[in-house]
């Protein structure tokens, strides 16, 4: 998913200020709560309708807030004020990939025209991660249209090892090719 | 086409026998929106800038704008077949186009794919050149020194074009730019025969930008039944081509005559026109959510059409000692944009920016072209800040009673309109004036040698003319130039190579004249005219 860079820097901010208060976790577990309520359609329709006025709008987000740290409220009840409550959607992802950054980590997707035995994900994330310079957690995706091999999609970075991918590629450079004569 | 099975399998045998087994780590990037040929791509982290990317589909975009969370590019193809979402993948290179004497004859979009239907180019990617590339450099250069003839006689005796020169072309629609631009091309076959092959061959290119399509079949028909395509190439991006292809034109066309400059060869290069040019380019930027400036081009629509224009240059002997870029120095590119004015407003925004640019400008005007003066070229305000130097010295000798004549004609023409009683002398310069503007008139697709110009004009400057009626003059010049190769065709080849006029050739000159007034019985002031029909009968 797509962190555009306001929401990236709101999240940095929350982040930031609750890992100096020491209160990091908390707030993670709020940011998730709150995340997998406003990714609810029902929820989501009304958040983000400017015709519904703001405190109906205040409301729909206040039982992910039930219990939640101070900094969590204090951060929902800023971003109404400041007419920014798109950040919401994208809070708990720019929240996580920002918790990975931290311990070296980029999240990745392994596509393959089968299940891969867990071992196998790995060996490949370990492999490619290498390349990357980061450690890497590998998603399994099972696409059968790939026939066979995997692909492998982290950090705008793409290794096309599939049958599909390299027939593709064939394809390309037989286009592409001089005709003799 | 027809396509051959022997040839495709020979490729894949070929294919399969180079394939190399391992994977390449590409960067990709996600399409977030797309619309107008404008698409902007999340990703693509180490993309540069002018990046040919490949969308699904076989979709191709030149990555312009680099921001901080996406990519702004424009779509070389149909827009329709991209989508949100899409992958999107770098290719690792910047923008190119196959250059070569392969692409001679024919007639190629922006990217340069053949659009003539007379099959693939095949080139290889050693021939692929980047278009947007560095003007050669102060030390790389030398002055400009040689003549470009463009064939026609009020161009090539008053406004020279010298080889490496920008001389720009300007007027309202429909005042004979594009026949100038046929006619130089067509004037270049008396370089070395037209052969292609031949090192001392100009070459041509032209640039056809946001044209209609009847106008570049036109222009192709009309180059092959003079025989001018073997040594042509035509650049084409019609008006119906998205925006994109229409800028990038121009640049791909230089790109390939820098390839024959490089090799020491002449290029001269048509841009028709970069006022639609900086349209396209206005439209695309404007689209990318660049800021707009006055008119709505954007800030940089100057660099635009200067970094293009300084590419034409003529390269010194000693270049190849300092840039191994070029195999042989001594080669150039001559630039001739043309730029069309809206009701002869020439200090508009993009006539300003390009006659400021360009190294002086033909004024074709509306007024003469329809006083049925053509080439409508306005001698008075078109100028040519190489000068002298692209003459060769007889042209130069000769020329200069005919600048003089033509000033002084003008002058007292507007005089002239106010009072019917004129002494001599003023009747004589007007008199004189009105042979000069007659010599000048030249059909279309009829370029003439330097050597017949140089004839005709001396002719004309020393007075021969002044007692052949205004009306017939252009049937006397058509008999004495026949006269001059049929009874002294030592003369012409004498010019040539001497690039002088000889006094022996001057009386030669002389005594044609006089005989041919008398044959046509234009003369009036010979008696033997009048006994010319006697002679006949």
């Amino acid at each position: 998913m797509i962190v555009d860079p306001v929401t990236a820097r709101w999240a940095g901010a929350l982040y930031g200020l609750a890992q100096r208060k020491g209160v990091l976790a908390a707030v993670v577990r709020d940011v998730e709560r709150l995340g997998a309520e406003v990714a609810r359609p029902q929820v989501q329709r009304v958040l983000l309708n400017p015709r519904i006025d703001l405190e109906t709008r205040r409301g729909a987000v206040a039982p992910a807030l039930g219990g939640a740290h101070e900094l969590t409220r204090n951060f929902v009840a800023l971003a109404f004020d400041r007419g920014r409550v798109e950040v919401l959607t994208g809070l708990s992802t720019a929240f996580r990939r920002r918790i990975l950054e931290d311990a070296g980590e980029v999240e990745g997707v392994i596509e393959t025209a089968r299940p891969l035995p867990p071992a196998e994900i790995e060996r490949a994330a370990a492999e490619f991660g290498r390349v990357l310079g980061k450690k890497l957690r590998l998603a399994n995706r099972v696409d059968p249209a790939l026939v066979g091999g995997a692909r492998i999609t982290a950090m705008n970075r793409m290794l096309d090892g599939s049958v599909t991918g390299r027939l593709e590629a064939l394809k390309r450079r037989l286009l592409q090719a001089p005709l003799p004569g | 086409m027809e396509l051959r099975p022997a040839e495709v399998t020979s490729i894949l045998e070929k294919e399969i026998e180079q394939y190399k087994g391992e994977t390449a780590m590409q960067s990709i990037g996600t399409v977030l929106s797309v619309g107008d040929g404008v698409a902007r791509v999340y990703g693509l982290d180490d993309c540069v800038m002018n990046e040919l990317l490949e969308f699904p589909n076989g979709v191709r975009g030149v990555a312009l704008n680099l921001e901080e969370d996406n990519v702004g590019c424009v779509l070389l193809g149909d827009a329709t077949k991209v989508k949100e979402g899409d992958t999107v993948r770098s290719t690792g290179r910047v923008i190119s186009v196959p250059t070569g004497e392969q692409l001679l004859g024919r007639v190629v979009n922006a990217l340069g794919d053949p659009i003539d239907g007379k099959g693939p180019l095949g080139t290889s990617t050693s021939d692929l050149r980047p278009i947007e590339s560095a003007a050669p450099s102060v030390v790389e250069r030398e002055p400009v020194k040689e003549p470009l003839q463009t064939g026609i006689k009020a161009i090539d005796a008053m406004i020279p074009i010298g080889r490496g020169q920008r001389e720009l072309i300007i007027g309202d629609r429909q005042t004979g730019k594009t026949a100038l631009c046929i006619d130089t091309i067509i004037n270049q076959k008396t370089t070395a025969g037209g052969d292609p092959k031949h090192p001392e061959q100009v070459i041509c290119i032209y640039v056809a930008v946001g044209q209609k399509q009847s106008t570049i079949v036109d222009v192709q028909r009309r180059l092959e039944a003079a025989g001018a395509m073997p040594y042509t190439i035509i650049v084409a991006a019609s008006a119906n081509d998205e925006a994109s292809m229409q800028y990038l034109a121009c640049y791909a066309g230089v790109a390939m005559g820098e390839r024959f400059r490089d090799e020491g060869r002449h290029v001269v290069i048509f841009y028709d026109d970069l006022y639609k040019q900086a349209l396209a380019y206005r439209q695309v930027m404007l689209l990318l959510r660049r800021p707009p400036g006055r008119e709505a081009f954007p800030g940089d629509v100057f660099n635009l059409h200067s970094r293009l224009l300084e590419r034409a240059a003529k390269i010194s002997r000693d270049a190849p000692k300092i840039n191994p870029r070029y195999k042989q120095g001594g080669g150039s590119i001559t630039a001739l944009p043309i730029v069309e004015t809206q009701e002869g407003d020439v200090a508009a925004y993009i006539p300003t920016n390009v006659i400021s640019i360009t190294d002086g400008q033909i004024f074709l005007e509306s007024a003469l072209f329809n006083a049925g003066i053509k080439p409508a070229v306005n001698a008075g305000i078109s100028v040519s800040r190489v000068g002298g130097s692209a003459q060769i010295a007889a042209m130069k000798k000769i020329a200069g009673g005919l600048r003089l004549g033509l000033a002084s004609y003008r002058a007292l023409a507007a005089f002239a309109q106010f009072g019917s009683d004129l002494d001599k002398a003023t009747l004589q310069e007007l008199t004189r004036g009105e042979r000069l503007t007659e010599i000048l008139k030249q059909g279309q697709y009829v370029p003439m040698p330097v050597e017949q110009q140089i004839q005709i004009i001396y002719v004309a400057t020393a007075g021969h003319l002044d007692d052949v009626p205004a009306r017939r003059v252009s049937e006397v010049e058509k008999a004495f130039l026949r006269a001059m190769s049929e009874q002294h065709p030592e003369v012409a080849e004498e010019i040539k190579k001497t690039k002088n006029v000889s006094d022996g050739a001057r009386a030669a000159l002389d005594q044609v004249i006089a005989a041919v007034k008398v044959q046509l019985g234009t003369s009036t002031t010979q008696p033997a005219a009048k006994a010319q029909p006697k002679s006949k009968a």
